[in-house]
Parts: structure tokens; C-alpha cells; sequence
């Protein structure tokens, strides 16, 4: 198993390679130059050049690229032009709040999505099923963004109880432990922090939450369908196990592997920026930030963060790889198998 | 089964712990909680973006100005209603007969938010930061605000004496700009190598507190202010992406002030009781003829097309009523605006027939496919618009548009007969608008215009000392370019904000700036 782990780390290595050649290069080929939007209004052909020229953007590609790689493997992702702020200044004080809005998104989906998914499984054809259904096809079809504006003008708008945007009342801002508001809320014991964050979490996590339940309520009751017809399944029965308990020890746990691989994955892609969510609830977090970054040419930035999301992406495969193994125990990765 | 029952159980338990928590059975978002300040003591400012920077040397972008004019003063500041210019930092000033050296008596006492002397020393630094040898290719607005300066001296620790290399009258209204001219404790760009970007410190109403990235930057009143102290103890910048999401938050009672707002939510904004407070803009939004080549070499035909189109009913329809239309270049509130300045009258009649004199039957327009902060219908929708007249008058219209990097470059090429663009002033002078048409950078002049007449007159603006003189000459240029039609000026875009009723004197200044030691919250 460990080395197993290893190899996969291991091979971490040209998968960010070929990630970053293709940002860099991307980035330098379709986007529009970075010195006029740096310099504004202002700008004259010499301050362009200059500025091209001290920001090494008049070097060769390959050495551009060189630099960078060089800087990236001592931790340095280089300035922001826009900003001038080190970037990985910049991503460290973002990526808390997407980390936290992911986890407790993809708590929610994955509580719900489970539970609706069984249901409808168990009860198939029954209106429970239907309704089911009817809600994953709502939550996957739904725009995020329209979805996210409705909730903000009920919740907010007409009723008052949360509020619009944002993380937490700047006044109420906790001590910086984690980065993580709910968290460091309770480590400081300040409950009136807590429960602003938890106020101002609750509409971007249900938001956000939505297209991942839906996906992982569909996986959930196809997967319990086709775990439910097994014969070990009958054989349980049959020994007069409690319904439920079969449900649950027996067909729940075998059917879980897929369902598994569903929100790991889904958890990948909400770890790289949940982009309109943080937009419409002006979440802080990085997917929204990086977005203005590459609309205004700002290389260091749009580079740092793939190579960050990318590297999150590949950790998430291998830890849900990790899972398998400890829920179905016939998985084994050894030499021969893998 | 038990199991199952205990997490089921403990599931449940945790849904009503957070349900009570959260308060979902109808109690207020922002509860007061006994650690809060007192919510009259804060005032909340809602923009569109985060700022790009608090340095006022190292950023361009108008979201940043909203938040350093409360830190920072310059020598100079502008009057509430206008452009001009009155002591701050300064509190008189000479200039030389020959209009080389302007020589600055400051303010005494007073002193920077981190305790150090605020003196001409301070002054000397923040000037000389900005100019050969010291300044930096980044520091966008250096060689526009200093470029006509030649050193600074120290004459004593309350006076500065500012040598120019050639006479400049905008260089007062430069010197009241919150781009390049505020001052900066010395020492805080000492500590920060350069670059307070993130650690500002000036001699403001306000001092700063902290930024958190992408959601709020606070400030404080600072107690040991030189002049009239704040009224309002705390000042919260937010940062509200959505537009939707931002009048939700006004409505909601999360902000007290939104900016950013267009023509379509001002009766949901008023419905609710806010208010909206027009602001105007020192801006203009205008077509251009490409003067360099046939037809539009002929000041003739480029009259009969400017003749063609209806401009007021143009701006109300594209704008909604939150836009000037524009009668000159200069905005209405600028020195050398004069009432008599008029461009060529709408008269469809008379433009068709000159038109068809000429020969005239298809123009080929470039324009950009974005809002601009001078156009906010996009130039696309302009472009259409103006197309819409000339097909009246029997002239077909192509119209090509482009994102605005690429227009950008289209411009350069030169590759058009109609272009449309637009300006966004700095200083408040008029020769930052009226410069444009003398200059041969085809990306600021894309007209292509060229009058040694108007370009003498240029030079003789620059150096004339302020006054009606001096305003006479821009009223002059107006003339001049409104005979010659090179531009067809459109309007003059407003910005619009809206507030809640129980916040009082609040202002958004032509210039983009919002000071807010005068607001109170009652």
C-alpha cells in the first residue's frame, strides 16, 4: 500500500509538468498582452516596452518558462503584475475560504444526495423515487448563478433571515488561526463570530451544494439498483437479516465505491473555485479571483493557481484510489495488480 | 440497527443545533452582538471591485481612489461641486512670473497616521520617488502628473519649492489628484520597500485597519486628525461583485452606500426608500472620423453625417436618462466650458443632400463590443444606433466590432472611416481632454486630426496662467474642433449611487473619489 502511495506521488511529477507547459503556454498565446492593462490609460509605446522589458516578457518562451519553473520549485510563483503582491500571498489568503465553502458544500450534497439516492433505490417506481429524481434533474439542469440570485433575494431580500454575501460581518472578523472562519470562531471561543459565518456560509454552501447532490443522488440510486439484485443480497434476505440492515451493511457499503469516486471527484472540482457561486455571493475565495486574473492577463496568478488546483486534483484521485481499499477489501494494490 | 438509530439520532440533534444557531425562525441577519460597535459608528460602502492597490503611485483603477481618498490628502484638493482646486496639505502657494517654480507653505502640526512629522522633506520624497532616476516603469501616472517637473527643494520644513522645466498650469490640478500627488509617510515606504500597496499611511481623516482580500478593507477615524475630525467612526469598504446581489444588500441593511448601480434598479432601490444620488462624470463618450483619408479628409461631409444624427434622443434612449448628452468635449462643470459651444445642428434634410453631393453612400465603422465606464450600453449598441440615422439619410454602414484589446489594435492600424471611443479626464483641466486631438499617438488621437492652429493654441493653454484668459483659449478649441466636426461628442456618462435615507452628506466626487469624513449615519 505505501509504496503504492509513493508511486503515485511519484508520478505527480509529470503530470504538473505537462499542467504547467500548458497553462504557460496557453496563457502567452491567447491572452492579450498584460502591458496596457497594467499601465492604463496612460500607457505610451516606450512605458509598454519598458515594462514588457523588466518583467522579462521580451525574453525567449523557453526561457520565460525556465524562470518560472525555477521560481515554482523554491515555492516562489513570482508577483502579481496587477497587484504586485507575492502570489502565493495572494492564493493562501483566498484558499481557505474555497476549501471551507467545498467541505461544507460537499457535506451537504454528499448527506443528502446518499440518503435521497437510497431512497429512491429502495423505494424505486414509488413517488419518492419520482420526486427524487425530479430534484437531481432540477439540481443538474439548474444555473448556479440564477439559483444562487433566487436564494439571495428570498432568504436576504424578503425575509430577512441571512445575509446576501460575503463570509462574516467585518466587525465580527475572528482571530486568524486557520484561515477556516468556523473553525477558528470556535478555537477562539467566539460564538458570536461562529454563528455569522455559519449565517453567511449557509446560502453559497446550499447554492454550491446543489449540482454535486444531484450528481451524486443519480450515482447513488443507479449503483443501489444494481447492488440490490446481487445474489448475496437475496442470500441475506433470505437469512432473515433485518431489511435495513441489509440495506445499509450490505448493499449500501458494495455500492458505495462509485459513489465515492462521484464526490471525490465532485470535491476536486469544488477545491478549484466554485467560479459564479463566489461571484453572485461575493464568496472570497480563489475561483472567482482567478477568473479577473486571466480577464486581465495576469500570467503569475492564472499559473500559480492551476498548477495548485491541479495538484489538489491529482491528490483527490489518489486518496479516493486510497478509500477503495478500506471499503472493499478484494481491492489490493499490489505490484502485479497495479 | 442500533447503530443506525444512533446516527440518525446524532444527525438529528446536529440539524437543530444548527438550525437554533443560525436563528432560521425569523430573527435579523446582522444581530448586534455585544462585541460590535455601535452600528451608527459604521458606515458601509458596497463596490463592484476589490481595489488594485492603496499605493497611490503604483495603481490607475477608480476602486482604489474610492478608499485612499479617505487616507491620503495631496497639497491640493478639489472643491466639492467642481474641479477646482483649493489648499489642503498647502495652505497657500506662489508661482514664479515666468511660471517655473511654484512654491508650497504648508500646514503645521500636522502628522502622519504612524506618528512621524508631516514637513517638505515628506514632500521632497514623495515627489522625487516619482521622477528619473527613482521612478518605475509601473508607476502609471508618474510622467503625467510630474512630467513637467524638474526637482523639488526643500526651502525649509514648512515650505517646498517645485521647479518645472517648462510652465504648466495643470500642474495645480495634477497636484490634487489621488493617482501619483497624495503623500505618503516616508517611513511606511521606507519599511515596505517602496511599495504601500498594503500598508497605507498618510495624513487622512482615516486611517487604515486591515484588508482582508476580496471581502472588506476597514478603516478608522484617526483621533489626532489636523482639520475637522470624522464624523462616522468606522468605514467599511465591501467588495459585491453582483450587481443584483449589491442592491440586495442595500435593501437588506448590509450596506449603507452602493455604487456601481445602472438605470434598471433605480425603482427597486427607491422603492424600498433608499435614495440615489447622481453624481456627474468627467468623462466624454464620442465618434470619431478618420480625417486622415477620403471621404472624411472634407470637413464637409463629416458636418452632413454628425448633421445626420439626433443626439439627445440618441443618449436618452441608449442611456435611460443617467447620461449628459454632450454638447462639447469638456463636461459642463470644467474650466473653458462655454454655453455657446455647440456642435453642428441635427437636420436629416441638410445632411442628405450634401451627402449625396459628395457621393457619399457607405461608411465603414469599427467600434468595440463592451461597456465602458463612458459608455455603458457598449459601443456596439452605439454603433448600431448611429448606423440606424445614416441608413435614414441613405448611407449604408458596416459596422466591425472587437473586444477592446483587439479594438485597441484595429485603432493603431488605422483601417476605418468611424471609430468610436471615449475619455475619462484626471486632473479636472481642460487641457486633459482637449490635448487628445493634438497629439499623434493614434491610440489617444483617432481622428488623425491635425491643425497647427489648434495645436499652437494647445501649447498656449499649458503655459497661460489659470483664469479667464486662459479659459478663453479652451473655449476657443472647442470652437474650433466643433467647426471642423473631427469628433462627434455624444455624452457625458453620470455615475449613479444609491444610500440609505438615514445617511446624511454623503457625495461621490466628479473625479471618482468619495470622501467620508462629512458623512454621518443618524
Amino acid at each position: 500500500m505505501l509504496k503504492y502511495i509513493i508511486k503515485r506521488i511519484l508520478m505527480l511529477i509529470p503530470v504538473l509538468i505537462g499542467v504547467s507547459i500548458i497553462v504557460f503556454l496557453i496563457m502567452r498565446v491567447f491572452s492579450p498582452d498584460p502591458a496596457p492593462i497594467v499601465l492604463g490609460q496612460h500607457a505610451t509605446q516606450q512605458t509598454v516596452e519598458a515594462w514588457r522589458q523588466a518583467n522579462g516578457l521580451n525574453d525567449p518562451i523557453y526561457l520565460q518558462y525556465f524562470h518560472y519553473l525555477k521560481g515554482a520549485l523554491t515555492g516562489d510563483l513570482g508577483t502579481s503584475y496587477y497587484t504586485k503582491t507575492s502570489v502565493t500571498k495572494e492564493i493562501f489568503t483566498r484558499f481557505p475560504a474555497t476549501i471551507e465553502l467545498a467541505l461544507v458544500a460537499i457535506v451537504l450534497a454528499s448527506l443528502f444526495g446518499i440518503i435521497i439516492g437510497v431512497i429512491s433505490a429502495v423505494k424505486k417506481n414509488s413517488i419518492f423515487d419520482n420526486a427524487g429524481m425530479l430534484l437531481a434533474l432540477v439540481g443538474v439542469s439548474m444555473p448556479i448563478f440564477w439559483l444562487g440570485i433566487l436564494l439571495i433575494i428570498l432568504f436576504s431580500g424578503v425575509l430577512h433571515w441571512l445575509p446576501s454575501n460575503g463570509r462574516i460581518d467585518p466587525l465580527l472578523q475572528p482571530i486568524r488561526v486557520t484561515g477556516f472562519y468556523l473553525v477558528d470562531s470556535l478555537v477562539t471561543g467566539n460564538m458570536d463570530s461562529f454563528k455569522d459565518a455559519l449565517q453567511h456560509i449557509i446560502l453559497p454552501a446550499s447554492a454550491l451544494a446543489m449540482y454535486s447532490m444531484a450528481i451524486i443522488t443519480r450515482m447513488t440510486r443507479s449503483s443501489m439498483l444494481d447492488t440490490l439484485q446481487q445474489d448475496y443480497i437475496r442470500t441475506a434476505r433470505a437469512k432473515g437479516i433485518d431489511e435495513s440492515r441489509v440495506i445499509v451493511r450490505h448493499a449500501l457499503r458494495n455500492g458505495l465505491i462509485p459513489i465515492i469516486t462521484v464526490i471525490g471527484l465532485q470535491l476536486g472540482s469544488l477545491l478549484g473555485g466554485a467560479v459564479l457561486t463566489e461571484t453572485v455571493f461575493s464568496w472570497p475565495g480563489i475561483g472567482a479571483y482567478t477568473v479577473a486574473c486571466i480577464l486581465k492577463s495576469d500570467f503569475p496568478v492564472v499559473q500559480g493557481v492551476v498548477l495548485l488546483v491541479a495538484t489538489i486534483f491529482v491528490l483527490m484521485n489518489l486518496l479516493v484510489d486510497v478509500i477503495y481499499g478500506f471499503l472493499d477489501p478484494r481491492i489490493k494494490y499490489s505490484k502485479k495488480e497495479v | 440497527m442500533r447503530k443506525v438509530k444512533r446516527i440518525m439520532a446524532l444527525a438529528l440533534s446536529a440539524t437543530l443545533i444548527l438550525v437554533s444557531l443560525t436563528g432560521c425562525g425569523g430573527s435579523k441577519a446582522n444581530p448586534e452582538g455585544s462585541t460590535a460597535p455601535k452600528a451608527s459608528d459604521t458606515l458601509i460602502y458596497a463596490q463592484g471591485a476589490e481595489p488594485r492597490g492603496l499605493d497611490p503611485a503604483l495603481v490607475d483603477d477608480g476602486e482604489s481612489a474610492k478608499v485612499m481618498s479617505n487616507i491620503y490628502e495631496g497639497l491640493l484638493k478639489y472643491n466639492q461641486d467642481s474641479t477646482k482646486v483649493e489648499p489642503s496639505l498647502a495652505k497657500s502657494w506662489e508661482i514664479s512670473p515666468d511660471g517655473l517654480s511654484y512654491t508650497f507653505h504648508l500646514q503645521e502640526g500636522v502628522k502622519f497616521h504612524d506618528g512621524t512629522d508631516f514637513n517638505a522633506e515628506a514632500v521632497k520624497f514623495n515627489i522625487d520617488r516619482q521622477l528619473p532616476p527613482q521612478v518605475t516603469e509601473d508607476m502609471a501616472y508618474a510622467p503625467f502628473v510630474y512630467g513637467s517637473v524638474k526637482n523639488v527643494e526643500v526651502v525649509d520644513a514648512k515650505t517646498v519649492k517645485i521647479n518645472l522645466t517648462s510652465p504648466s498650469t495643470p500642474l495645480l490640478n495634477n497636484l490634487a489628484m489621488i493617482m501619483a500627488a497624495p503623500i505618503i509617510s516616508p517611513k511606511a515606504l521606507k519599511d515596505n520597500n517602496n511599495n504601500v500597496n498594503q500598508a497605507p499611511v498618510g495624513t487622512g481623516p482615516y486611517k487604515f485597519v486591515k484588508w482582508e482580500k476580496d471581502q472588506n478593507i476597514v478603516l478608522d477615524r484617526n483621533e489626532e486628525y489636523w482639520g475637522t475630525k470624522a464624523i462616522t467612526k468606522n468605514v467599511i469598504f465591501k467588495f459585491i461583485k453582483d450587481n443584483s446581489a449589491r442592491v440586495v444588500a442595500l435593501n437588506n441593511g448590509e450596506a449603507d452606500i452602493i455604487d456601481g448601480i445602472d438605470s434598471t434598479v433605480v425603482k427597486q432601490i427607491t422603492d424600498a426608500g433608499n435614495k440615489i444620488f447622481q453624481a456627474p462624470g468627467m468623462n466624454i463618450n464620442y465618434m470619431a472620423y478618420n480625417t486622415s483619408k477620403k471621404p472624411f479628409n472634407d470637413s464637409k461631409v463629416r458636418a452632413a453625417v454628425s448633421q445626420a444624427i439626433n443626439v439627445p434622443e440618441l443618449v436618452k434612449s441608449l442611456y435611460q436618462g443617467y447620461s449628459e448628452p454632450a454638447t462639447s468635449i469638456l463636461p459642463t462643470f470644467m474650466e473653458g466650458y462655454d454655453k455657446s459651444i455647440a456642435q453642428v445642428a441635427y437636420d436629416p434634410t441638410a445632411a442628405a443632400k450634401t451627402l449625396k453631393e459628395a457621393g457619399l453612400t457607405s461608411i465603414h465603422m469599427i467600434t468595440y463590443t463592451n461597456p465602458r465606464p463612458y459608455n455603458a450600453a457598449t459601443g456596439q449598441s452605439l454603433a448600431e444606433a448611429i448606423q440606424g440615422y445614416l441608413s435614414k439619410v441613405g448611407v449604408t454602414v458596416t459596422i466591425d466590432s472587437f473586444d477592446w484589446t483587439t479594438y485597441k489594435q484595429k485603432l493603431k492600424a488605422g483601417d476605418y472611416d468611424l471609430a468610436f471611443y471615449g475619455w475619462i479626464g484626471d486632473n479636472g483641466d481642460p487641457d486633459n481632454f482637449l490635448y487628445l486631438l493634438s497629439v499623434d499617438d493614434p491610440t489617444m488621437n483617432i481622428a488623425l486630426y491635425k491643425n497647427d492652429q489648434f495645436n499652437g493654441l494647445i501649447a498656449k493653454g499649458l503655459t497661460t496662467p489659470a483664469g479667464s484668459d486662459r479659459n478663453a483659449i479652451y473655449t476657443q478649441l472647442e470652437k474650433i474642433a466643433a467647426a471642423d466636426a473631427a469628433w462627434l461628442p455624444i455624452s457625458h456618462a453620470q455615475t449613479l449611487c444609491a444610500y440609505k435615507p438615514n445617511v446624511e452628506n454623503f457625495y461621490f466626487h466628479m473625479t471618482g473619489i468619495t470622501p467620508f469624513a462629512g458623512v454621518a449615519k443618524k
